[in-house]
């Protein structure tokens, strides 16, 4: 069945046609439909081609008529379906609920044009998961910058803008620092495809020592301002907490990790352990990361708008991330990716739970939600059992993740790593746990407030829902998931 | 007297601009040039003609709705004849293509040519519409 | 340091690089952010550009005949510069539709004026 090779294309080309047809159409309702109808063929086209690579193994897929050095590949492997699988479900979960709110927040004219910019986003965001030659991926990183703007600055108020250019400004400058790492490795060895690269660098490293150093740094500062690594986040908590909502989610869960597989993908096809072990790169990784991962939660607990504490959390997950990246160990790799998958779902969660209920009070700051657990039981309890994720309670994903870390920490002999993954997880309590509880118990100050008065109906809920439900499947099923990620990496 | 001369000159003139528009776009796999060239010297031609007339003559001809028809049927186009060559290329079947002939003509190198026209009309639409948006703050 | 004058291509570009990065932090008005970014997308381009000239070859074009692989300069980094050049033109139209934006609504285009009425 040579078809199913075909797959992963056929679902990036499905999401860009349909994203082209929209302005077309006059009606809101039949672009909305659309859109969720283009996702959801994604997620079972690419569910079809991961049960089709755990039974046969990874493949090459050349494009168009030419061969490996002369024309584009795709290499599709099990870490890249599970990811792939991953974007198509969180991208459908966040545009189903969309239909719902999108109304509250953006102008109606411009729906067609928001659901246009979505389409382009995740199928740029799959376009640098699945390919292997470093020109495609530099081009589908350019889209995505254009697009993700677009969806922070389509709501038209003041602080959106403001937010959104600076997003724009320093998104350009990452990638021009690509793109100059791009051009080391051109002229260092003459090819452009992954494999083909990595080859070559094996035979001739020794000759640019300190070339190799100066790509792994331009590619590290350029991808670490796209992704939030600790020094280089200033532009996420504007951009994530004045955007709407569900393009919050999707920028928050998606955006972000992309970025970091395709280090990742440097890192480890391009230039391989031998050249890696030689040079700092990890230990730089290893330090930002722990930076990340405690002043990111610093940072959040002097905030006092609901988006913005979020929107920081997301800064000290991603120092989670870099942090398992710079263990260097094989299960350090394996935790990052485990990592990504569970904060992804979490985040939308969080987000599309936040969105509802600043959009059912008008409330933004939390000394104003005292007592809203009467009025909205169903939502504040979803979103206090995905913030019980990310302190650690254990059978959910964030506890699994913090585990892992630990024993992996414990076998680099770095003991002193224990003590910030711990540090970390208090830190988080300090600034989740107030407002799930300042929200269900304060009993004086709700006295006047009905039951249920505000809640949002079960069809508008069933999102949150799906995802805590898949939360709770991430987690249970780690040992699962975790082997099969170890049996593609070995 | 100055409205006459310069309308008379534009008049005139945009003709021969686009004929030589199209020239660099038909031309894209043999010399210089190509889709990008040569829409935007096509949508320089739109643009002087909205400078030189006025903004409702060239809202009577130049509609925003037909505008935005042309740009996106042409982009679902680029996109079907892009995946028909990569499917049939990444299984390796060798479905009918435009033929390749010998280099040199106009009808040589397959799809290198429909595809340029497409581009070139996107460039110069896209050019047209960046110039209204800021001449106006909105189309 | 002759290495540095030898290949003055890249000196230029590295140069050219760090002039956009020093505009774009220490001038606070947003048009001149803008040209500074646009700076650097250049000095980016140059210096890729630069890598494929192979001295005493002619350009890649077939004029009378065929001359075989070795008589051209290489055509690769030309080609993927096209790409970076629509990019960065793109990019730059969108920054400038947000700086209109941004002088509708907050009447100003100085950087620190902005962060002065924003905190209102």
């Amino acid at each position: 069945m040579t078809i199913i090779k075909s797959f992963p294309l056929i679902g990036v080309l499905i999401l860009y046609l349909i994203a082209f047809i929209m302005p077309l159409i006059k009606k809101n309702s039949l672009v909305k439909f659309l859109s969720v109808i283009s996702f959801s063929t994604c997620l079972i086209l690419f569910i079809t081609c991961l049960r089709y690579v755990i039974y046969n193994g990874s493949y090459f897929y050349k494009i168009g008529h030419f061969d490996a050095p002369y024309g584009i590949e795709f290499k599709i492997g099990i870490i890249e379906c599970v990811i792939a699988v991953l974007f198509a479900f969180i991208s459908l979960m966040v545009s189903w609920y969309s239909c719902y709110s999108i109304e509250h927040d953006i102008d109606e004219r411009k729906i067609p044009l928001y659901y246009l910019l979505i389409n382009i986003l995740v199928g740029s965001l799959l376009g640098i998961v699945f390919s292997n030659d470093m020109f495609n991926v530099y081009v589908f990183i350019e889209i995505g910058n254009l697009a993700s703007c677009g969806i922070v600055v389509v709501k038209g108020k003041k602080e959106n803008i403001k937010a959104g250019l600076k997003y724009l400004i320093m998104s350009c400058l990452g990638s021009g620092l690509v793109l100059m790492g791009i051009a080391f490795l051109y002229s260092m060895t003459g090819h452009l495809n992954m494999t083909y690269i990595h080859e070559s660098l094996i035979k001739s490293y020794m000759n640019y020592p300190q070339a190799i150093i100066i790509t792994l740094g331009l590619f590290t500062v350029g991808l670490g301002v796209k992704s939030a690594l600790f020094p280089l986040h200033t532009w996420l908590p504007d951009a994530h907490s004045s955007a709407p909502t569900s393009s919050s989610a999707i920028l928050s869960s998606l955006v972000l990790k992309a970025y970091v597989i395709f280090l990742l993908k440097i890192l480890y096809r391009v230039m391989g352990k031998e050249i890696i072990f030689n040079t700092p790169i990890l230990n730089i990784l290893l330090i930002l990361g722990s930076l990340g991962m405690i002043m990111g939660s610093i940072l959040a607990m002097f905030q006092k708008d609901l988006k913005r504490i979020i929107a920081y959390s997301s800064v000290a997950q991603i120092g989670y991330i870099y942090f398992a990246i710079g263990l260097g160990t094989e299960l350090g790799v394996v935790m990052c990716i485990y990592h990504i998958i569970g904060h992804a779902v979490t985040k939308s969660a969080l987000f599309l739970c936040s969105g509802s209920i600043i959009e059912k009070t008008c409330q933004k700051e939390i000394t104003n939600l005292i007592g809203v657990g009467k009025e909205m039981p169903y939502t504040l309890a979803l979103f206090f059992i995905s913030s019980l994720s990310l302190v650690g309670i254990p059978l959910l994903p964030g506890f699994v993740s913090k585990w892992y870390l630990a024993i992996d920490s414990i076998g680099v002999n770095k003991l002193l790593l224990i003590i910030i993954i711990l540090a970390s997880s208090l830190l988080n309590a300090v600034y989740y746990l107030p407002i799930s509880i300042n929200g269900f118990f304060d009993e004086e100050n709700s006295g006047g407030k009905i039951y249920k008065s505000k809640e949002k109906t079960i069809k508008e809920l069933m999102p949150i829902a799906i995802l805590v439900i898949a939360m709770f499947y991430v987690g249970i099923n780690s040992e699962g998931i975790i082997n099969l990620i170890k049996t593609a990496l070995a | 007297m100055k409205d006459k001369i310069l309308n008379t000159v534009v008049g005139n003139l945009i003709p021969f601009i686009q004929i030589f528009g199209i020239y660099v776009i038909l031309h894209g796999h043999l010399s210089p040039g190509g889709g990008f060239a040569g829409g935007t010297i096509i949508g320089v031609s739109f643009i002087l003609y909205r400078i030189v007339f006025g903004k409702e003559f060239s809202q009577k001809k130049l509609k925003f709705s037909v505008l935005l028809r042309f740009v996106t049927i042409g982009v679902c186009i680029y996109g079907i004849m892009k995946g028909y060559i990569f499917i049939s290329g990444g299984n390796d079947l060798h479905f009918p293509q435009p033929p390749l002939g010998t280099p040199g003509n106009i009808m040589s190198g397959g799809f290198l040519l429909p595809l340029n026209i497409i581009v070139g009309t996107v460039v110069a639409v896209t050019m047209y519409f960046f110039y209204c948006l800021f001449e106006e703050g909105e189309i | 340091m002759e290495r540095l004058i030898t290949n003055y291509y890249e000196t230029a570009s590295i140069i050219l690089f760090g002039i956009g990065f020093a505009t774009l932090l220490l001038h606070s008005n947003l048009i001149k952010k803008i040209i500074g970014m646009n700076i650097m997308d250049t000095s980016v381009m140059l210096f890729l550009i630069a890598k494929g000239y192979i001295q005493g070859n002619v350009a890649p074009i077939i004029v009378d005949e065929f001359k075989g692989v070795s008589e051209y300069v290489n055509p690769i980094p030309t080609s993927l510069m096209l790409t970076g050049i629509v990019v960065a033109v793109s990019t730059t139209a969108l920054a400038l539709a947000l700086t209109i934006k941004m002088y509708e609504k907050y009447g100003t285009i100085e950087l620190n004026e902005i962060l002065e009425k924003g905190d209102e």
